[in-house]
């Protein structure tokens, strides 16, 4: 063992082991920017990547339908009452359709220009392994306009931010982290405000959390949670997700709310990048970075 | 002593390049498993990278073990060289107890397997769960991070067979035998 630590060869491996901590170092200035050597590797494994995670994702599928069957058939005569519900609501949406129109006229003058930019439709390549806060990677980088920081959405609704590009490929980190805070407000009272945030305790049930609500908020079950635009990270106006839960914060100062996020983000197959929207904060990494 | 003829040479080279490719093979698939679907995973990268130290010299030990470690920072999206660091360090380490202490025994395997990957998500855990002070982050440790260990030490033991087979076939032997020389000449 002596011999080995005054050998050239153990000298060559200090010598190694710096040039990795190096990289590591490097790597950690890059400030959201992938290293080209990543970049290379991710680009190279894009498609088989791509190809085993549709096969695993339908294998979950499948298993999925075995273990919940129970689930799903009392889900189904849920929705089943819920869609008579809805028909009758559609008769009364039609009534308020033409009233709309005449809002909508008045409406089309205010937006001369269109608030939000969006990317072409991104594919989620997979998960990241392990991740408790359900991070993933998209097929599409900095070559489609992506940048750092960028805000992620679904049709249903915001999904998270991007946290790392690189050529084809980028990072998303969803709002069940605890990493990442959105400004967000009730959207029925328009006035209760809070911070979006996850945890590690509502993360395990794909659930994140509104906090700092103030004691006398009008917020109540079910209502929709959407984002109020103030930090400059997130448009305004998108859906977040739904109140499961209210309750009052330990310290017994604030109030919080459960939320169920619009979109399920154990599920996405395909994801929109926000390049632009009005109100963008311009961060100073992207002002300093942008390749 | 090794004794060979132009022969043998000829095929050692063909087998060793053949065992290569294998090996890069399987470290592609592992992190092709790695990156697919959103269930909890082995880091399957770890008993591949140690499988190629106990039957290699130090230092393709340790650059197997760097290049091993880079695909789990994509993987896992951990900071790029973060595991390169640490498995180059592993892989080294446990190549230089087989070639100082251990024999290769399946036990040896299994346990330094086991000591790695722990040691490699308990860090993972300390340096991108605990030190942040997650409120509760004592719970990733109990649900991911040691059912992720459990995981990767099943795994290990397919990993372990698979490198078996390989290593039956394509790797090269130390040393000739008296009958082999003989037959050889």
């Amino acid at each position: 063992m002596r011999e080995f630590f005054k050998s050239t060869r153990f000298k060559i491996l200090l010598a190694f082991i710096a040039f990795l901590v190096g990289i590591m170092i490097y790597a950690v200035t890059k400030g959201g920017y992938s290293l080209s050597g990543a970049s290379f590797i991710n680009t190279v494994t894009k498609p088989f990547r791509f190809v085993s995670n549709k096969i695993s994702m339908e294998l979950e599928t499948v298993l999925d339908r075995l273990n919940n069957s129970d689930s799903y058939y009392n889900e189904n005569q849920e929705l089943k009452k819920q869609i008579s519900e809805l028909n009758e609501q559609i008769a009364d949406y039609n009534d308020l359709k033409a009233e709309l129109e005449e809002f909508k006229k008045l409406a089309d003058i205010k937006e001369e220009h269109p608030d939000s930019v969006f990317s072409q439709p991104a594919e989620v390549l997979g998960y990241i392994a392990n991740d408790p806060f359900k991070s993933f990677t998209i097929d599409k980088g900095s070559d489609a306009g992506i940048k750092p920081y960028s805000p992620v959405t679904t049709s249903e609704g915001i999904v998270g931010i991007i946290i790392e590009v690189s050529k084809h490929t980028a990072t998303v980190r969803t709002i069940l982290s605890p990493d990442l805070s959105v400004a967000a407000v009730c959207s029925s009272t328009n006035a209760d405000f809070g911070i979006v945030e996850g945890t590690v305790i509502t993360a395990e049930n794909n659930t994140t959390k509104l906090t700092h609500l103030d004691m006398n908020h009008k917020i109540k079950k079910d209502d929709l949670i959407i984002t109020s635009g103030s930090s400059g990270l997130f448009p305004k106006d998108y859906s977040i997700g739904t109140v499961k839960r209210l309750d009052v914060e330990t310290n017994g100062l604030t109030a919080f709310a459960e939320i169920e996020p619009c979109a399920d983000l154990s599920r996405l197959r395909s994801v929109f990048v926000i390049t632009d929207f009005a109100g963008k904060k311009e961060t100073e990494n992207e002002t300093a970075n942008t390749p | 002593m090794k004794l060979r003829t132009p022969r043998e040479k000829r095929i050692l080279y063909i087998k060793t390049t053949f065992r290569w490719i294998l090996y890069l093979i399987i470290v592609l698939l592992s992190f092709t498993v790695m990156t697919s679907g959103s269930w909890k995973k082995p880091i399957l990268l770890v008993p591949v990278a140690l499988c190629i130290a106990i039957n290699n010299d130090i230092m393709i030990s340790a650059y197997s073990g760097a290049f091993c470690g880079f695909l789990i920072d994509i993987a896992c999206d951990r900071l790029f060289g973060y595991n390169a660091v640490l498995l180059t360090i592993f892989c080294a380490a446990v190549s230089l107890v087989y070639e100082l202490y251990l024999r290769k025994k399946f036990f040896n395997y299994l346990w330094i397997s086991a000591l790695t990957a722990f040691l490699q998500c308990w860090l993972d855990y300390k340096f991108y769960y605990e030190m942040w002070d997650y409120e509760n982050a004592e719970r990733i440790f109990h649900n991911i991070s040691l059912k992720v260990w459990l995981y990767t030490v099943i795994s290990s033991v397919i990993i372990y067979i698979i490198f078996s087979i390989i290593n039956k076939f394509l790797m090269p032997k130390e040393h000739l035998t008296i009958e082999e020389v003989i037959k050889a000449n």
